[in-house]
């Protein structure tokens, strides 16, 4: 280039630089005349093209080495997820084997105690026995409830249609089954069919409908319903009872684990059943809320995120 | 002839040892019951050898009441090693565990198990699955014909 540039020549230049062309530049001559004005701005324009550049190559760098570090902090806590999965898969099998057998001891000697022993011990003495034994049998339970629990947390999902009707009427057929002398009333809506863990499901049912069916021990012929809503657009399964309910100021303390809303001697519980039901649907998408009232039966709800 | 039928108790924890032979005698079950108390000492009654090397190998028990957490040799392991032999790969044989984790029953029935029972806490339940084992074990189930060298 000999002669000194044009003006259009630098706003071509500008204009190429603007839609992505990082190679533009004005063309200017060696022995450029610094006292042509065209000359001067080509120049400057050059200057910060090549600015220009340089940033951007600059924050190209950076932005590699931060994703590289973002995947190498993902792989990193993808691995101890694992781990941390595992370690709790070995202490769930622990605790199935380990925790249980005192238990058995102590309940089995007990009630060898009150069998073999029986004419050594009076009435209070047997009556201690028999507090041993209900504790055993209590924390034997919480312990399988907790099991339940991690196990929540620790398996697969596996998604799939699932007959929820058909699910809700085996678990209330069983309940019935298991206590024939309880009058009960139960109004279970046809073809509902939801997209999620048959297992998880399951233990939803399991524990909402048994837990109506447990707080409306005390009613003559309990009630208890299960159907669907729609709520804000969305569907909402509810399991409706006419138990003994309870006090709504208390109703954010139901889904905590070993909270319970009763007396061990109004009602027997291990105050997980909740937990557990919250922790499914969290995982499988939706949530679960309350309402009730004391003396007049509770409404549970949950939402699930059925996907396509 | 029901008598005579011997059950083999695999377990090492000795307070459901006394627990469950307290069950069994509680239910008038009154046949030899040979306890090993670990997965090592069963296999050697099993094979006739170590401890028990005088025992005529060909004497089976009618019913092997095995537990899964053993010292030395895991019970899943015992179960192994005896459906790997000929003369003991038939033999009777029911887990009887605390644990109902779905990977114990599946190795338990993969690796050859006839029948998986849990341990209740509950005295009562467990002497009635004792009850229940020892009746069906030793008086209606048929056991199978020997095998292997005799």
């Amino acid at each position: 280039m000999t002669r000194a540039p044009t003006f259009d020549e630098i706003f071509a230049t500008m204009s190429a630089a603007s839609v992505g062309d990082a190679a533009a530049r004005v063309a200017v001559p060696d022995d450029p005349q610094l006292d042509d004005l065209a000359t001067r701005f080509a120049i400057a324009v050059n200057v910060l093209l090549d600015d220009l550049a340089l940033r951007s190559a600059e924050l190209e760098a950076a932005h590699k080495v931060t994703q590289t570090e973002l995947e190498r902090q993902v792989a990193e806590r993808t691995l101890e997820l694992a781990n941390v999965n595992q370690e709790l898969e070995a202490f769930s099998y622990s605790v199935a084997h380990d925790l249980r057998a005192p238990l058995r001891s102590l309940d089995g000697f007990s009630q060898a105690l009150l069998e073999d022993y029986a004419d050594k011990l009076d009435a209070e003495g047997k009556r201690y026995l028999r507090h041993i034994r209900e504790s055993a049998q209590q924390m034997a339970r919480l312990i399988d409830a907790l099991l339940t629990l991690s196990r929540v947390t620790r398996s697969e999902l596996h998604r799939e249609p699932v007959d929820m009707t058909a699910l809700a009427r085996s678990v209330v057929a069983r309940l019935q089954r298991d206590a024939p002398e309880r009058r009960a009333e139960f109004v279970i809506s046809d073809g509902l069919v939801a997209n999620g863990d048959a297992r998880l499901l399951g233990v939803i049912l399991e524990n909402l409908l048994g837990n109506a069916w447990k707080f409306t021990g005390k009613r003559p012929v309990a009630r208890i319903e299960f159907g669907v809503r729609e709520e804000d657009s969305r569907r909402a399964y509810f399991v409706r009872d006419n138990g003994a309910g309870f006090d709504m100021a208390y109703a954010d303390k139901l889904f905590g684990v070993f909270q319970r809303l009763h007396s061990a001697a109004e009602f027997e519980g291990t105050g997980i059943g909740l937990a557990t039901v919250q922790r499914i649907v969290r995982r499988l998408g939706g949530r679960v809320w309350a309402n009730g009232e004391v003396g007049r039966g509770a409404t549970f709800h949950f939402t699930l995120e059925e996907g396509r | 002839m029901i008598d005579e039928k011997v059950i083999l108790l695999v377990e090492d924890n000795p307070k459901d040892e006394e627990l469950t032979l307290r069950a069994l005698r509680k239910n008038n079950i009154r046949n030899e019951i040979v306890v090993a108390r670990d997965g090592a000492e069963a296999l050697d009654y099993l094979f006739a050898r170590g401890a028990h090397a005088g025992r005529d190998p060909g004497a089976l028990p009618a019913v092997v009441l095995l537990d899964l957490k053993l010292p030395k040799i895991s019970g899943l392991e015992v179960l192994r090693r005896a459906r790997a032999e000929e003369r003991t790969k038939l033999l009777p044989v029911v887990i009887l565990t605390s644990s109902n984790e779905e990977r114990d029953l599946l190795e338990g029935y993969s690796s050859g198990c006839n029948s998986y029972v849990r341990k209740p806490v509950d005295f009562n339940q467990f002497a009635e699955a004792v009850r229940q084992l020892g009746l069906y074990w030793l008086a209606l189930n048929e056991g199978p014909p020997p095998t292997g060298r005799t």
